[in-house]
């Protein structure tokens, strides 16, 4: 990630210089900079018709006074600035940095909070997932590494940097696990990079077949017996309000302590459907079936990266699903962890069996506050909200509105979509308590009335995200890929409402 | 061919002496004492949602389930449970003495709309089919019949919208649909109808357009209820697409039949009409239908063309199987531009896009008017005609632009979210009158018979719309 460093404004000798300039031409270092390069910069505006408006950006190379370029974004009006548009204009700023080593940005005229939000959007658009570009050119990738911005107070602009950089941190984290290929993210290689957050606090326990067919996830194990490799149930914990882990004893009486809010995801490491096997066309798409469980280690990552004051508890499903001599058929019966039985209709419909059980079992073992589930859980989805809103359904009022009012702070949209009797009626199976499908018509929510009998009288909300955690197009502060759509919404949700 | 469609009479007395059954609608934990021993065989308590046929000596009686706290759409589901219970008894009496009016005709309304049948092109006379084809209303209650009245009005708006719904496009052309409009006429909605040159003169061109593939020319239908407040008018707007082939880009013939149902949205604004015109209701209203049928000829329109709209705005066409949004373009605009209505409410059975997302039980609500919105999923929820408020992004609007045209009308390739594209679509024509779309595709009738309701047309939007005229429209102080 870019090393961000915060120091007292004054115009830069050399490199870049970002320039963050409202819709009266007013900007920090502005009037230092166009004098030093004999009006340039003004010309530039002029000629360029660059008039500060929010999203734009004007490039103005080799300017003079040893600059290499100045880059000017827009912010608006000054006074209706806000996180995401400093956010935002930090994204715009570094798509034109990638020629220089290091750049500097001049945020002296903001909010030493803007300031570090200015950073954050700087840190999370210069992302990129290079790991197997092996025969790249060197001038051909990007060179920034390092971005001092200026503040009016360096130490307390640093100061609002850190809990965000430990957002950063897990966005970053995310963003990773999910573009990683399925053939090296399997369920064992994503619960090794869980367990390495150890580092950071976190006490991270890893449940092997062993312990999961003891425990009884008959609906997970059903998924998961087709492909050579093992599942995995993570769960990661954090103590920020309470100190010192609880080793949870089933049965056992709990010791007064806070109730968790947990965290629950999807990890389907490759869904080739399983013997419902799905097209071939985008079935690549299927390595980020897992960008639920992505998404809550991120988020356990940046809780306990800002050593948030909330006990949480994050638990993914780890399984790969696949066609083979051992797999599941269409039309098995698996029993879940809660006792309950599931017909299996179509293999496919995979990632609600591991939801079941993982929740069941952290609603029996964790008694949470709520449960909050991630899950790329169905096509439906994007046939009714598209790419900007993640879907979600909830059995509680209150929890709902937090969820949606962080999604508006965090720009990772919500809509609520409805529960009701007559969706759940459709769940009806001949043999079983259950099938696990219904026809296509309301099936995103005919999935959520499944997965809702699986979590109790657990205050809880489930976000259908099969449309927003990839992007096929750059967005301001999420390049193209993976945008682990959940990690900041959800910490804004503990931030919010939850800490302390 | 002649059709009788099928829906009991209803009479309100003292008594029933030729029914063959008794309906006793019981609160829950009020079973009455000369039924309990037969209540407790049968397990049931009164909770909603359930029933306990009796056959006992005195004669046939069914114990219906009103729940605890019954709202007055509880009463209308307990009726109709009633009517599915005893859909094979001609003659029925329900024994609404200890009901409120209001909750008495709620019920027997229920119990009317379940008992509804779309059998009338049957010639074969079915021995063992429904036969129930008649009501009596038992209640002596001051109010009753005022009370009726209304709920009669719904019943009757309710079952024209169903009856168009279930005629086939042979005889459901364009100008079919106007002849059976005779009803409002006589109830006195003034009836308005543009035929093909005045479409042309007005420069209807999106509605043209849809309908030029067809020998039965579109037309624009404006239904007119002058009310008795001195106010702008609500307006209806219905896509009315008597048949929709999908034009050049037809269907698949599998499940092509239920296409003579995309003019569900017309037929709910023409039976609210004469919903609102048989109860005397004082609120202004008016309704436009865009009539057409969506053919494929030597001179249907084209993927690719560019239509000129009513609006003035051009529209790059990429799919004709899109055509609802077409013609409700220029019947919103219209709307907007020549009757300058407080609010336009559209109902269209427009995607299967919000069938993928709302299934069978909800309709999608968009809007550009959250208060107005909330009026209207209000109404839905106090008739069981349950809206369900989605949303319009500002992608989903850039995702319309088009390279040769103001606009184009839809997005191919599948995983769309084709609901939202098609509301902010239509949201372009409206101006800035507060408005709402209802797309009622997957709601506008039933595959097959439940409880709660019968078998094919629903008539969805007309106990909705006539309820939100009633909660906002009716007030001659907030006019």
């Amino acid at each position: 990630m870019l090393d961000i460093s915060f120091s007292k404004s004054a115009l830069p000798k050399t490199g870049a210089l970002v320039l963050l300039v409202d819709d009266h031409l007013t900007a920090d270092l502005l009037p230092a900079t166009d004098e030093a390069t004999g009006g340039a910069i003004s010309r530039a505006f002029a000629a360029a018709e660059f008039k500060g408006k929010a999203g734009t950006t004007c490039v103005i190379l080799a300017p003079g006074a040893g600059l290499s370029r100045v880059v000017a974004v827009g912010i608006g009006k000054a006074d209706a600035l806000t996180g995401k548009i400093a956010e935002e204009a930090g994204g715009h700023a570094v798509v034109h940095l990638n020629r220089d080593a290091a750049a500097t940005v001049a945020a002296g005229g903001l909010t030493v909070e803007l300031a570090a939000h200015v950073a954050l959007g700087a840190a999370l658009r210069s992302y990129r997932f290079d790991r197997y570009r092996t025969t790249e050119k060197a001038e051909d990738k990007p060179k920034l590494a390092k971005l001092a911005v200026l503040a009016a107070s360096p130490a307390k602009a640093k100061e609002a940097w850190v809990p965000l950089k430990a957002i950063a941190d897990g966005v970053v984290l995310t963003r990773d696990l999910v573009s990683e290929p399925a053939n090296i993210l399997n369920p064992a290689e994503m619960a090794d990079r869980c367990r390495a957050l150890e580092s950071l606090g976190l006490k991270v326990e890893v449940l092997g077949p062993k312990e999961l067919t003891k425990l009884g996830f008959g609906a997970l194990l059903g998924v998961s017996q087709g492909s050579a490799n093992e599942p995995r149930v993570v769960v990661m914990q954090w103590h920020g309000l309470s100190g010192e882990p609880v080793k949870p004893k089933k049965g056992a009486k709990a010791e007064p302590r806070p109730q968790p809010v947990a965290f629950i995801g999807k990890g389907v490491t490759f869904d080739t459907g399983g013997i419902s096997i799905k097209p071939a066309g985008g079935m690549e798409d299927m390595k980020w079936d897992m960008a639920g469980a992505g998404a809550v280690v991120g988020l356990m990552a940046a809780l306990a990266g800002r050593r948030a004051k909330v006990d949480a508890v994050g638990i993914v499903g780890l399984v790969e699903n696949m066609p083979s001599g051992t797999a599941m058929r269409p039309g098995d019966v698996v029993k879940s962890y809660s006792g309950q039985t599931i017909e299996v209709l179509n293999t496919d419909a995979e990632g609600r069996l591991v939801l079941a059980d993982v929740l069941a079992y952290c609603a029996a073992t964790y008694n949470p506050r709520f449960m909050v589930d991630l899950a790329t859980l169905t096509g439906a989805m994007i046939v009714s909200l598209g790419h900007e809103y993640g879907g979600f359904f909830s059995n509680d009022d209150t929890l709902a509105q937090q969820l949606h009012a962080a999604g508006e702070a965090t720009g990772e949209l919500l809509w609520r979509l409805p529960l009701a009797d007559a969706y759940d009626k459709q769940l009806k199976s001949d043999i079983a308590d259950m099938k696990n499908i219904t026809g296509r018509p309301g099936s995103a929510i005919t999935a959520a009335q499944f997965i809702k009998r699986f979590v109790g009288s657990t205050t809880w909300a489930h976000l259908d995200v099969a449309g927003v955690v990839w992007s096929t197009k750059d967005a301001a502060t999420t390049p193209k890929g993976a945008t682990a759509y959940g990690v900041r919404l959800l910490d804004r949700l503990v931030a919010d409402h939850y800490e302390g | 061919m002649t059709q009788r469609l099928v829906l009991p009479r209803i009479r309100i007395g003292a008594s029933a002496p030729k029914a063959a059954a008794r309906v006793l609608p019981v609160l829950a934990g009020h079973v009455p004492p000369d039924c309990q021993e037969a209540a407790r065989a049968g397990g049931f308590s009164g909770a909603a949602g359930t029933a306990c046929d009796i056959l006992g000596p005195t004669g046939r009686k069914l114990l219906v389930g009103l729940g605890a706290a019954p709202n007055e759409d509880a009463h209308r589901l307990a009726g109709a449970l009633a009517a599915s219970r005893l859909n094979k008894v001609g003659r029925i009496a329900i024994d609404a003495t200890a009901l409120l009016p209001d909750n008495a005709a709620a019920f027997a309304l229920g119990a009317a709309l379940r008992a509804w049948r779309p059998d009338g092109f049957q010639t074969i006379p079915d021995p063992d089919g429904p036969s129930l084809a008649a009501i009596d209303l038992l209640s002596t209650a001051p109010g009753i019949e005022a009370a009726w009245q209304r709920a009669a009005a719904v019943l009757a708006g309710s079952c024209l919208a169903r009856d168009l719904v279930t005629e086939p496009s042979a005889s459901l052309t364009p100008q079919g649909f106007i002849d059976r409009l005779a009803p409002l006429e006589k109830a006195g909605v003034q009836i308005t109808v543009l035929r093909r040159r005045d479409l042309e003169r007005e420069g209807l061109g999106c509605l043209l357009a849809v309908g030029r593939g067809s020998e039965h020319r579109p037309r624009l239908v404006i239904l007119r209820l002058p009310g008795a407040i001195e106010t702008q008018p609500i307006a209806f707007v219905g896509k009315g697409i008597t048949f929709d082939t999908g034009g050049i880009c037809i269907k698949p013939a599998d499940r092509m039949w239920e296409m003579r149902a995309d003019m569900a949205g017309a037929a709910a604004c023409a039976g609210v009409m004469l919903t609102l015109a048989l109860r005397g209701s004082p609120a202004p209203a008016v309704a436009i239908l865009a009539l057409a049928e969506n053919a494929i000829g030597e001179d249907s329109y084209r993927p690719g063309d560019v239509l000129t709209s009513f609006s003035g705005k051009t529209v790059e066409v990429v799919d004709t199987d899109a055509e609802g949004r077409l013609v409700l373009a220029d019947a919103l605009a219209y709307a907007a531009s020549r009757l300058r209505p407080a609010a336009i409410v559209d109902l269209a059975t427009l995607t299967g896009s919000i069938v993928t997302a709302l299934g069978h039980e909800m309709a999608g609500l968009f809007t550009n008017d959250p208060a107005l919105a909330a009026h209207v999923a209000a109404a839905g929820a106090q008739t069981g005609e349950r809206a369900w408020r989605m949303p319009i992004s500002a992608v989903q609007r850039s995702d319309l632009d088009s390279d040769i045209a103001d606009l184009r009308h839809c997005l191919s390739g599948r995983l769309q979210p084709d609901a939202c594209h098609a509301a902010a679509f239509l949201r372009e024509f409206v101006g800035d009158t507060p408005w709402v779309h209802l797309d009622i595709a997957g709601v506008e009738s039933r595959e097959t018979a439940d409880d709660a309701h019968a078998h094919g047309a629903t008539g969805f939007g007309v106990r909705l719309l006539d309820r939100l005229v009633s909660l906002r429209f009716e007030d001659p102080h907030q006019a």
